[in-house]
């Protein structure tokens, strides 16, 4: 018996509608997207061009400035490393999972930027207020979570948009936990959005994306084949080639387009429900028992996920003996130094975290398992 | 029959440069360039008015010397 609460890792399993469309991919997609004119060729590249309108129109972006990534820990850094190539301020939220804390202190240790770490609140007004204040003349980027991979708490990324925009300021925003139990657009301030393909869009591992509105140029990190313009050694500037130097994933492509096909035809909101639902009623499981401590607040929204710890067991610990029993649970630091920094969790925390496939009853399964511990 | 012919900077611009002359009734095709690497869309209609649609949407093209002046 395998139950999986490690969605927030990766969403397992995948819909019938993706496995479909990998099969189908692998029948009729053999071509090179965006190189040659043959009919193998010229299908495979219709096809990833037809994914691309899929992204586009999911976050509200055009399909130009729709990057295909290898992750989002890929987007983030060409995002990252392309907007401060020129140097400059930066300011990372205090939640920031290493995918964007990483590059940002890489770039400060070697003296290209220089970096904030704002802290984060459950209060939204007081996180704004975090990063406003360390705003200065040189910033030129803010990268900021929607939803932070540990606690799930949501970041009040409308008003920090809004705040960019007032100061002129590039937002980069980490999707990963939110495409797709949250509805995202570039709408809402964000200049570019960074996403994992294979979590709540229900992709095939080995995809991301980054989505721009196209305002802040980004300069690649890897060069190379972008099937256009093959007798120059300058790398092109248009998106979305230049970030797409070499050939795409394009079996992951398709797994993408059919994931987020699939999340459109169920309805976000219906998914956040269902998922917040066995949030809630886990959490009330686990409440009476003194021991376990969850890792929310009640000013603070959240995203299907949840955080906790039992006392006197290590959370490596508890996650080992739930997975003898077939529950499969994140525990540790979740590569979010700054985030257990923040919330004092020496020892990390167990994570959980459902899909739209996950089933009340196993939660509540779980739940029992823990309070036995 | 009018025919024009413009040079696309990548794949990806070409089919959208397709999609929107096509989504207006003006049949347009991405072919391969016959020399090099690249893509090319071929414009079956008045090259001034559909080029004017692709300036509009931002479309970046580049004109072929052959092709018919806009």
């Amino acid at each position: 018996m395998i139950i999986n609460f490690d969605n927030a890792a990766t969403t397992f399993p995948k819909p019938e509608s993706v496995k479909k469309a990998v099969a189908e991919a692998m029948d009729r997609f053999g071509g090179n997207a965006g190189r040659g004119g043959h009919p193998l060729a010229a299908a495979t590249s219709k096809a990833v061009y037809s994914a691309r309108e899929t992204v586009a129109q999911f976050f509200g972006a055009e399909p130009e400035n729709t990057v295909f990534a290898m992750n989002c820990t890929h987007a983030l850094n060409m995002a990252i490393q392309g907007v401060m190539s020129e140097g400059g301020h930066m300011i990372i939220s205090g939640m920031e999972h290493n995918s964007a804390a990483r590059p940002a202190a890489k770039l400060a240790a070697e003296g290209k930027i220089t970096l904030s770490v704002a802290p984060i609140y459950p209060e939204s007004s007081r996180t704004v207020e975090s990063f406003r204040s360390l705003i200065c003349d040189d910033t030129k980027a803010i990268v900021c979570t929607i939803a932070s991979n540990v606690t799930g708490q949501i970041m009040p990324y409308r008003e920090v948009g809004r705040l960019c925009r007032e100061k002129g300021i590039c937002f980069i925003a980490d999707g990963a936990q939110a495409c797709g139990v949250l509805d995202i657009k570039l709408s809402d301030g964000i200049n570019i959005l960074c996403t994992a393909g294979h979590k709540g869009l229900y992709g095939i591992t080995g995809t991301g994306l980054l989505v721009t509105d196209g305002k802040y140029p980004i300069k690649p990190i890897i060069q190379g084949g972008t099937g256009t313009d093959s007798m120059s050694l300058r790398q092109p500037e248009l998106t979305p080639e230049s970030l797409e130097s070499g050939t795409v994933g394009v079996i992951g492509i398709m797994s993408m387009k059919a994931g987020i096909e699939f999340v459109r035809k169920k309805g976000i909101r219906r998914i956040f429900n269902h998922e917040d639902r066995i949030c809630r009623q886990f959490i009330r499981h686990l409440q009476n028992d003194e021991r376990i401590t969850v890792y929310r607040s009640p000013e603070a929204g959240y995203v299907p996920i949840v955080s906790f710890n039992i006392k006197g067991i290590r959370s490596g610990d508890v996650a080992a003996r739930l997975a003898e029993k077939g529950y499969c649970l994140r525990a540790g630091y979740h590569c979010s130094a700054l985030a257990h920094t923040q919330l004092g969790t020496s020892d990390g925390t167990v994570r959980f975290s459902p899909s739209v496939f996950s089933r009340e009853e196993d939660a509540a399964e779980l739940a029992s398992v823990l309070r036995t511990m | 029959m009018k025919e024009c012919i413009v040079e696309m900077p990548s794949y990806t611009y070409a089919k959208k440069a397709e999609k929107l002359l096509n989504s207006r009734g003006i049949r347009a095709e991405v072919k391969r360039r016959s020399t090099g690497c690249g893509y090319m869309l071929k414009i079956y209609a008045d090259c001034r008015s559909s080029l004017n649609i692709l300036d509009k949407f931002g479309v970046p093209y580049f004109l072929r010397e052959k092709s018919e002046a806009p």
